[in-house]
C-alpha cells in the first residue's frame, strides 16, 4: 500500500515537472529567463527594464506600439531637445543641418552621410522620402498634427538633401518633425509595397538599439546597434519585462529582477515616497510635463458667469490636493501651462486660495445664500456637476475633496464618474458642466494643444463656446501657428494665455511629472524634452 | 444510455447559443462606439468622424445587430473570432492559442497540487477527527479560505521572492516560476477539498458496510483506504472535474499578479484596453468550458454509477 501511495506521489511530482517543461518549451525557443546571468560583472552592461504592457506593433507610422521602444529603434530628422544647443527646440539627428527659406515655407534638410539602417540599406534622402510618402498615404490619421494641413510636398533634391514645402509658414514644424510618431524613419525594406499603413514586415531603423528577441506579453530584448552613427550607448543589452501590476513591479525591483521603473503612471505616489530615503534605490522626478486641471463649461447657466468661475479658482486649495492626494510629488499648478513650458512664462498673477475672497466675489455678483445654505441668484441655484473618469482613483478623490470645500461656500457640486470612453464622449460633445482634463504634455504644449482648442477634439472647444472673446482667442492661436517673428509670436501667446486666465475657464490643479525609481548603481537616468521618450541610450552602470 | 448521451449533447446546443447571444448582447450594450474605442486604443491622437466611419466599415459595425451576431457565430464555428482592436495584425483565435498553454500549465500544476495535498490531509483529518492535527488543519483551512488570492500572491512574493530570494517574483519559463502562482491558485481549492474529503469520510464511516467490514475482521487500513476513502472519492472526483474550468477561469487575478502570460492576463489587459472581441471570446470560451465539463462529468458519473444509469 505504502509503495502505491509513494508511486502516486512520485507520479504527480513527475507530471508537475513535465508540465513546467512543456511550458518552458512553449514559451520561447530562446533563453528561458532573459534577465538571468546579468549582474555579476564588475561593471554591468545589461539593463533589466520593465513596462506594464507588451511592445505591441512597433510600426513607427502608426500609433499602436510602445513609444519607448520605437524611440530607441528609429531616428527622426531632428530630435526635440531642451539643451542649450537646441535651435527652435530641436537638435540635429538624421538631418545634420537645415535651412528655412521663403518666409518659413520651405525647409531644406541636409541629411547625415554614411548612416545605414541595421539591415544595411542606406538612410539617404530617398529612403526618408519613401517614409514621408508612406506617412502621407495615411494623412487623415495624422491630422492631429497641424503641419499635415499645411504640408505641400516632400522631395529628395539629391542623395543627401530633402526639401519639405509648406503652403504657409508653420512655426512648430521642426518640433512636430521631431516626434517619434509618425515621423520616425524605418527601412524601406520593411515597407509592404512602399506602404506602412497596413503594417510592416520588420522593425529596422537607424537608432541606437536593435530588437533581437521578444515573446509577446513576456519580454523584449534590445541589443546595441554597433553601426550606430551617434555616440555608442554604454548599455549593451536591454531586457524589458512585461509586468502589469504596480506592486509586482516594485517586488521585482526589490528582488533585483529589474533595475529601473520609469514613467508617469508606473508608480503610485505612496510607493514612491517610501523610497525617498532609501539607500538602495534612487527616486528621480522630472520638471512638470503637463497640467492636471478642471475645465468649466462657459455655456452652462451657472458656470457661464465669470464671477462664479473666479470664485471657484479662489476656493480651490491646490496645495492641499498636492500634499494630500499626491504626497507632494505633483506640485500645485498656478497656470494652464507651467512657466517652464516655452512661451508660457507670461507674468500672470495666480488665483490664490482664499475662501473669503471667493465668498466676497459671489456676494458681489449677487449669489446670496438661499434655502439649505446653497447660494442662489434670480431663482437659479449655484449648483453644477463635475464629471470624472471612474478609472482614475485620484480624480474621484479630488472631486470628493472639492465637493466638500465648495459646499462650505454655499456651492452645490454633484460629482459623477463615467468609464473612460463614456467620459471622453461626454467631454467631446460638451455634455458636462465641469470636467477633469490633462494638458497634452511636452513637446506638444502649448502649440498643438492650443491648436486643438479650435475644433471639437477634446472638451476645450465646447467649454470655451460661451466666451465673448472666443473668436479673438481662436484667431490669435491661428496667427501663432503661422507666425515667423519670435517677438510677435510671444505677444500672441501672452494674449491667449492672459485671456484664458482672466476668463478663468481652467482651474489648474497640479503639474504632472515623469517619475523613475532605480537601483543606485544605475546612472544617467534622465528625462527627455519629449515626455513620451525614455532616454535609455544615455543610461550606464557605475 | 446512448439515448441519454445524445439527449444531453442536443440539450447543450441551445445552451451554447444562449451563452453566445448573451456574450454578444453585453458587448453590444456598452454605450461607447466600438469603432471609436478601437481607434482610441490604437492611440489615434485625434478621432475624426471619417476615421470612425472607416473603422466601422472595417470592423463590420455598419451592419444590423442580428446580421453581426449571425456573422460572428458562423465565424466562431469556423474558428474565426475576429481581430484584436489593440493589434489589428493579430486574430483573437491566435491570441487565445498563444495564451492557452500558459494557463493550462498553471491550471494543471494547481490541480496536481490540489490532488496531492487535499487527499492525504483530508484523509488524515478524518481518521484523527478532533485530534490536534485535525484542529490545526481546520484552523489553517479557515484562514486560507478567507484570504483573497491577490493578497496571498503578494505575501508569497514578498516573503519567498523578495526576502528569502528563493523563487522569482514574476514571469514564466522554468519550474521555479511556476511554484508560487500554482500554489496561490491551488490554496482555496485545497481547503475546499480537504473539508469535502474529511466530511465524506466521516459520513461513510457511519455506514453499515463499514460495520460489516469491521465485523468481518478486515484490517483497519484496508477498511479505511479500500472502502471508506474509495467511496468518499466519488463525489470528490465529480467536484474536482468541475473545478477544472473553474481553475482555468480562476487564474485571472493570480496571472496578473505574477505576470503569468496566460488567458487571465490577456483578459485583464483586454478589459483595460476595451478590446471587446477578445473579452467576448474569452467569456464565450469559459462558458463553453463549463458546459462541456458539466456534460462530460455528468455522463461519466452516469456511466460509473449504476443507480444514476437506471434513473436516466
Amino acid at each position: 500500500m505504502k509503495k502505491r501511495l509513494f508511486a502516486a506521489l512520485l507520479g504527480s511530482v513527475m507530471l508537475l515537472g513535465a508540465l513546467s517543461a512543456c511550458g518552458q518549451s512553449a514559451a520561447s525557443g530562446s533563453s528561458a529567463d532573459p534577465a538571468a546571468g546579468s549582474g555579476n560583472a564588475s561593471v554591468r552592461d545589461e539593463l533589466n527594464f520593465v513596462n506594464f504592457r507588451d511592445i505591441r506593433d512597433l510600426n513607427p507610422h502608426l500609433y499602436a506600439g510602445e513609444m519607448y521602444a520605437q524611440s530607441i529603434l528609429y531616428d527622426t530628422l531632428v530630435r526635440v531637445s531642451d539643451s542649450e544647443d537646441a535651435t527652435d527646440g530641436v537638435i540635429p539627428c538624421l538631418a545634420e543641418s537645415w535651412e528655412i527659406t521663403e518666409e518659413g515655407k520651405v525647409y531644406l534638410f541636409h541629411i547625415r552621410q554614411g548612416v545605414t539602417f541595421t539591415d544595411g540599406a542606406a538612410c539617404d534622402a530617398h529612403a526618408i522620402k519613401a517614409n514621408f510618402d508612406a506617412i502621407l498615404e495615411n494623412k487623415n490619421r495624422h491630422t492631429w498634427l497641424e503641419m499635415m494641413n499645411v504640408l505641400e510636398s516632400v522631395e529628395a533634391v539629391d542623395e543627401y538633401t530633402l526639401e519639405i514645402r509648406l503652403t504657409s509658414a508653420y512655426y512648430p514644424m521642426l518640433i512636430e518633425l521631431g516626434g517619434t510618431r509618425p515621423f520616425a524613419i524605418i527601412s524601406p525594406n520593411c515597407m509592404i509595397d512602399g506602404s506602412t499603413m497596413n503594417g510592416v514586415n520588420g522593425h529596422i531603423g537607424t537608432g541606437p538599439y536593435v530588437l533581437t528577441d521578444f515573446v509577446t506579453d513576456e519580454y523584449a530584448v534590445f541589443e546595441r546597434n554597433d553601426s550606430y552613427w551617434g555616440e555608442a550607448p554604454a548599455v549593451k543589452k536591454i531586457t524589458v519585462k512585461v509586468i502589469p501590476d504596480n506592486q509586482t513591479r516594485i517586488m521585482a525591483l526589490e528582488s533585483g529582477e529589474i533595475d529601473l521603473i520609469y514613467g508617469k503612471d508606473m508608480l503610485d505616489a505612496e510607493a514612491l515616497t517610501s523610497y525617498m530615503e532609501s539607500d538602495k534605490f534612487t527616486v528621480e522626478l522630472s520638471a512638470p510635463i503637463s497640467t492636471r486641471q478642471l475645465l468649466m463649461n462657459t455655456t452652462d447657466e451657472v458656470l457661464g458667469d465669470v464671477a462664479v468661475r473666479k470664485a471657484l479658482q479662489h476656493a480651490t486649495n491646490k496645495q492641499a490636493i498636492s500634499d494630500g492626494i499626491f504626497s507632494g510629488l505633483e506640485t500645485p499648478a498656478d497656470f494652464l501651462y507651467s512657466s517652464s513650458i516655452p512661451y508660457c512664462d507670461v507674468g500672470l498673477v495666480p488665483y490664490d486660495y482664499d475662501m473669503e475672497e471667493a465668498a466676497a466675489i459671489l456676494d458681489e455678483a449677487g449669489w446670496t445664500p438661499g434655502a439649505g445654505g446653497i447660494r442662489e441668484k434670480g431663482g437659479v441655484k449655484l449648483s453644477f456637476g463635475l464629471l470624472y473618469c471612474s478609472d482614475r482613483v485620484t480624480e474621484k478623490n479630488i472631486a470628493e475633496y472639492l465637493q466638500q470645500e465648495f459646499r462650505s461656500l454655499g456651492i452645490e457640486m454633484d460629482i459623477h464618474g463615467e468609464e473612460e470612453q463614456s467620459y471622453r464622449d461626454n467631454m467631446k460633445s460638451g455634455n458636462f458642466d465641469m470636467v477633469f482634463n490633462i494638458a497634452w504634455g511636452t513637446p506638444q504644449d502649448p502649440q498643438s494643444s492650443m491648436a486643438a482648442m479650435r475644433a471639437p477634439v477634446y472638451g476645450d472647444f465646447a467649454a470655451q463656446q460661451g466666451l465673448d472673446d472666443k473668436g479673438e482667442i481662436d484667431q490669435a492661436i491661428t496667427d501663432i501657428l503661422v507666425s515667423t517673428d519670435e517677438t510677435g509670436r510671444q505677444e500672441l501667446y501672452s494674449f491667449v494665455l492672459t485671456r484664458l486666465h482672466e476668463d478663468a475657464v481652467y482651474i489648474p490643479l497640479t503639474y504632472e511629472c515623469n517619475k523613475a525609481l532605480h537601483i543606485n548603481t544605475l546612472d544617467g537616468v534622465e528625462f527627455d524634452a519629449n515626455c513620451y521618450r525614455i532616454p535609455l541610450e544615455r543610461m550606464f552602470f557605475n | 444510455m446512448k439515448r441519454y448521451v445524445i439527449r444531453r449533447l442536443l440539450m447543450a446546443i441551445p445552451l451554447l447559443l444562449v451563452i453566445s447571444f448573451v456574450c454578444f448582447c453585453f458587448i453590444s450594450l456598452i454605450p461607447s462606439n466600438p469603432a471609436e474605442v478601437a481607434l482610441r486604443i490604437q492611440q489615434t491622437p485625434i478621432i475624426t468622424e471619417e476615421a470612425i466611419a472607416k473603422m466601422e466599415e472595417l470592423l463590420g459595425l455598419n451592419k444590423p445587430f442580428l446580421v453581426r451576431y449571425v456573422d460572428w457565430v458562423l465565424g466562431c464555428l469556423h474558428g474565426d473570432f475576429g481581430i484584436s482592436y489593440v493589434n489589428p495584425a493579430r486574430t483573437v483565435a491566435g491570441e487565445l492559442v498563444r495564451c492557452l498553454p500558459a494557463t493550462l500549465q498553471l491550471a494543471g500544476a494547481s490541480f496536481i497540487i490540489v490532488v496531492v495535498l487535499s487527499i492525504p490531509i483530508g484523509f488524515l483529518c478524518a481518521i484523527h477527527k478532533d485530534g490536534w492535527f485535525d484542529k490545526i488543519m481546520r484552523g489553517i483551512i479557515f484562514i486560507s479560505t478567507a484570504m483573497p488570492a491577490y493578497w496571498v500572491g503578494l505575501l508569497l512574493m514578498w516573503g519567498i521572492g523578495v526576502k528569502l530570494g528563493w523563487l522569482p517574483t514574476n514571469g514564466n519559463g522554468t519550474w521555479r516560476h511556476l511554484i508560487m502562482p500554482a500554489f496561490t491558485v491551488a490554496l482555496s481549492y485545497i481547503s475546499t477539498y480537504i473539508r469535502l474529503i474529511r466530511n465524506n469520510m466521516l459520513e461513510n464511516m457511519k455506514q453499515d458496510y463499514v460495520l460489516y467490514a469491521n465485523v468481518r475482521g478486515l484490517p483497519q487500513k484496508s477498511i479505511l483506504i479500500k472502502h471508506i476513502l474509495k467511496n468518499s472519492m466519488h463525489t470528490c472526483i465529480v467536484a474536482m472535474g468541475m473545478s477544472i474550468p473553474q481553475l482555468i477561469s480562476g487564474t485571472i487575478v493570480v496571472e496578473n499578479v505574477f505576470s503569468w502570460p496566460g488567458l487571465g492576463t490577456l483578459c485583464i489587459s483586454s478589459i483595460f484596453n476595451r478590446d471587446y472581441p477578445v473579452i467576448q471570446t474569452y467569456v464565450l470560451l469559459i462558458g463553453v468550458l463549463f458546459v462541456v465539463f458539466n456534460l462530460l462529468f455528468d455522463i461519466l458519473q452516469t456511466v460509473s454509477d449504476p443507480r444514476l444509469r437506471k434513473e436516466s
